[in-house]
């Protein structure tokens, strides 16, 4: 019944596999490329509707020739009202005006009128707004770590505060590797999905690292400093776990039946947000329960240590 | 929490109910014909772009050109002027000054299924045309005919500056507002020739944007200088509104499309409900899964849940008349999903106490009391975090003129103005959820729960997830 983890114990393990999957993310990424979205790095992707079969390669051709510039086609079936599709994507980063896209819509209804061509959806970014986009999702994601780490550092004075959020925010950073890796095996594009997931764990990770630290300081106040780093810890997350497994179970089981269903009604769009967000609530409770906290052991042990010999 | 009555309880439950029931149907009162809306329901939920479909097109000037922040106000002027035209009223518009661009919104509109959206996006974004215009005559559709058609005295390209002024009333002392024009010496010449006519019969000038009268006035004096004051019954408001639209009129360049993004009405229909659906089976398995694991704590944390879902939408429609909703999009709604999963956390680590205080032999009264003030730190703390990002992510992406947005404004400042309308409202529903949590996790599931046990049926430690008293 009251068995205590060993959770510090084994921390080499935790350390191994957490540094094999994301050198995993990092090879793959090198391997097979990220497949960067045009929100992030400026183009245009016309999307239309059809009826029939359609000719793909005449498509390209009568677009790219009114663009100037070349454009990938691909076909697709949208699940969610059972149209399909085709998609025009220019990747050159110039971007189309609205004159441009409404002559291809128009020379494109005209030459293929059996095909009954509608406009869909289209996007077109601006490869600086792209990049201003993307620059502000950093700057918003480096300025809630920082926050987080004075958060912490106040709060948790008691068990070395600065210490203890510092390892919390490599923790986050450990939990957004694992989400990139996702993105990256699953090979969905780096968008606002991606940020937007980011930024949900990086909040969930925190409050389930921070559930542990308000343990650990608690048990501080309880034991007094004579017990060993290790073994409170271990206790500590020991006694956590009923909790941790039942937000868990909980928080990711909303976001699997939402998985399950953009899965089923083919909206993508969705499926490549609920299901990294998945994989990123996992590594949240993961890193939460197996990095942070040991990672505080090994830092605040060593300058406990260092203090502790000065002293002497 | 021992002077919680035992209908504390039935109270909070009916209050809950009460509250879903007003979310879901609303309150409206109609007299004579008008609907007032008391209380808004889930109809009156405005959609999001990814949702009912619609164009988000951000309008910039040209390369190179840098616009004047009056210039940018004229070209607002003219973009609202043209969306009305084109019989859009629910659209959305911001204007960033610093990046000199204009973030445009609209949704699908209803009922027109021959809407080109790519022919009105061109249409906004051309240049106005303002003329202005001998007498005041018109056809039955607006535009100009007889004479006003034939006589143009001034194009727009002649108008130097519009802006508002103000003159004293000698006889009444009060402020009489008005729009200061100054034409160039071409356009001060006709308008001198124009004037000295239409003085003497005490003619009209009418003031054209395309085909659409801004104003009319009538000529008190023969104007010589290109200096005129169109004057009439204005406020501060209406005359800025006529000089926005006079130099729009005048705006050397056209509009051109930075941004562009077309969905159509069917595609974010299909996703939405897919995603309540979603929502729904999350909420059932939730409950179920909580009842499961901690027996009445866990009912009690489904009622709550059901506070904390209608909360959300509550906080979505804007619940009052008069507060305007919050357009929801799809990853809103996940936030939303979200939230159900982690809303019930409080409830988790409470209830997770209580089972440790009674295994470790306390009494229910104080199990509950201690459970309680234990998890309190770690509620707070962990919620507290998420309200930090959730106030980050909504400064970063929400509308400029908004008040996170300009209080972030020194840590974004290198970027241009993002509207991720779709990040904003995750981010919305995200802060919303945290703080329902304090709401509903925490005050109205220990209020209840402590009502409850007061039922001696309800005294058994089992139903607490404890060990039976023998």
């Amino acid at each position: 019944m009251n068995k205590v983890y060993d959770i510090v114990g084994r921390k080499k393990y935790f350390y191994c596999f957490s540094a094999a999957i994301i050198a995993l993310a990092l090879i793959l990424s090198f391997v097979l490329g990220m497949n960067v979205d045009i929100e992030f790095k400026g183009g245009t992707i016309i999307t239309y509707s059809y009826e029939g079969a359609i000719d793909e390669d005449r498509v390209a051709d009568i677009a790219s020739e009114l663009a100037g510039q070349s454009c990938r086609t691909s076909l697709g079936e949208s699940l969610a009202d059972g149209m399909k599709t085709v998609s025009i994507t220019f990747p050159s980063s110039t971007g189309l005006s609205s004159e441009v896209q409404s002559s291809i819509t128009d020379s494109l209804s005209q030459q293929l009128p059996d095909s009954k061509l509608a406009l869909y959806s289209s996007q077109d970014v601006d490869p600086t707004t792209g990049r201003g986009f993307l620059g502000k999702c950093l700057v918003a994601v480096a300025f809630s770590a920082v926050v987080m780490i004075v958060y912490i550092g106040f709060r948790f004075k008691r068990i070395g505060g600065w210490v203890a959020g510092c390892c919390s925010v490599i923790a986050l950073i450990h939990d957004m590797c694992f989400v990139y890796a996702c993105f990256v095996i699953c090979r969905f594009d780096i968008n606002a999905n991606f940020m937007a997931v980011l930024l949900t764990v990086l909040g969930y990770s925190i409050n389930a690292t921070i559930i542990i630290y308000d343990r650990i300081r608690e048990n501080r106040r309880l034991y007094g400093s004579e017990k060993p780093l290790d073994e409170l810890v271990n206790m500590s997350i020991t006694q956590c776990v009923g909790r941790s497994v039942n937000t868990t179970v909980t928080t990711v089981t909303a976001m699997v039946c939402v998985c399950i269903v953009a899965l089923v009604a083919g909206v993508e769009s969705i499926l490549s947000f609920a299901f990294p967000l998945v994989i990123g609530l996992l590594a949240g409770v993961y890193s939460s329960n197996c990095i942070a906290p040991t990672l505080w052991t090994v830092l605040q042990g060593a300058i406990d240590k260092k203090g502790g010999s000065k002293k002497k | 929490m021992r002077r919680i009555n035992k209908n504390v309880f039935f109270i909070v439950v009916v209050l809950i109910a009460v509250f879903a029931l007003l979310t879901f149907m609303g309150v409206s009162t109609t007299y004579a014909d008008i609907e007032t809306k008391i209380i808004k329901s889930v109809d009156d939920i405005r959609w999001g772009i990814d949702i009912s479909g619609g164009v988000d097109v951000t309008f910039s000037p040209p390369e190179g050109v840098e616009a004047s922040s009056e210039q940018m106000d004229a070209a607002k002027a003219a973009l609202e002027m043209r969306l009305v035209n084109l019989g859009i009223t629910d659209y959305e518009l911001y204007v960033d000054k610093a990046d000199y661009d204009i973030i445009v919104r609209f949704p699908w509109q209803a009922g027109e299924e021959e809407f080109d959206p790519e022919a009105a996006v061109e249409e906004l974004g051309e240049m106005a045309e303002l003329t202005f215009r001998e007498g005041y005559e018109m056809d039955d559709l607006g535009q100009p005919s007889g004479v006003t058609a034939e006589n143009v005295i001034v194009t727009g390209d002649h108008v130097v500056s519009a802006t508002v002024s103000y003159m004293i009333d000698e006889l009444t002392n009060e402020i009489q507002y008005g729009v200061s024009l100054e034409l160039d010496s071409e356009g001060a010449q006709s308008f001198a020739e124009a004037t000295s006519r239409l003085a003497e019969s005490s003619g009209v000038i009418s003031t054209w944007m395309d085909y659409d009268c801004i104003s009319y006035a009538t000529v008190s004096e023969a104007i010589s200088d290109g200096k005129a004051f169109i004057s009439g019954d204005f406020t501060y408001d209406s005359a800025k509104e006529l000089a926005d639209k006079i130099s729009a009129g005048a705006l050397p360049y056209k509009l051109v499309t930075s941004n562009f993004r077309v969905i159509s009405a069917t595609m974010g229909v299909g996703a939405r409900n897919a995603m309540l659906i979603a929502g729904l089976i999350a909420f059932i398995v939730v409950c179920l899964y909580m009842i499961a694991m901690y027996r009445l704590p866990g009912v009690i944390a489904s009622i709550a849940l059901v506070g904390q879902v209608v909360g959300s939408i509550a906080c979505i429609t804007g619940f009052f008349g008069n507060i305007p909703s919050f357009t929801l999009t799809i990853p809103g709604i996940a936030g939303i999903v979200l939230s159900i999963g982690m809303g019930v956390d409080a409830n988790v680590l409470t209830s997770e106490r209580i089972k440790e205080e009674l295994r470790s032999g306390k009494t229910i009264n104080s199990a509950l009391e201690l459970g309680y003030k234990r998890a309190w730190t770690s509620i707070f703390d962990g919620n507290l975090t998420i309200v930090f990002v959730a106030i980050i992510l909504m400064g970063a992406f929400g509308p400029p003129d908004s008040l996170l947005a300009k209080a972030m404004s020194w840590l974004y400042f290198a970027f241009p103005a993002t509207i991720e309308g779709m990040i904003y409202s995750f981010g919305y529903t995200l802060l919303v959820g945290v703080i329902l949590n304090f709401v509903f996790g925490v005050l109205a599931s220990r209020l209840m729960l402590a009502s409850i046990s007061k039922f001696k049926a309800m005294r058994n430690p089992k139903l607490y997830g404890g060990v039976s008293v023998e």
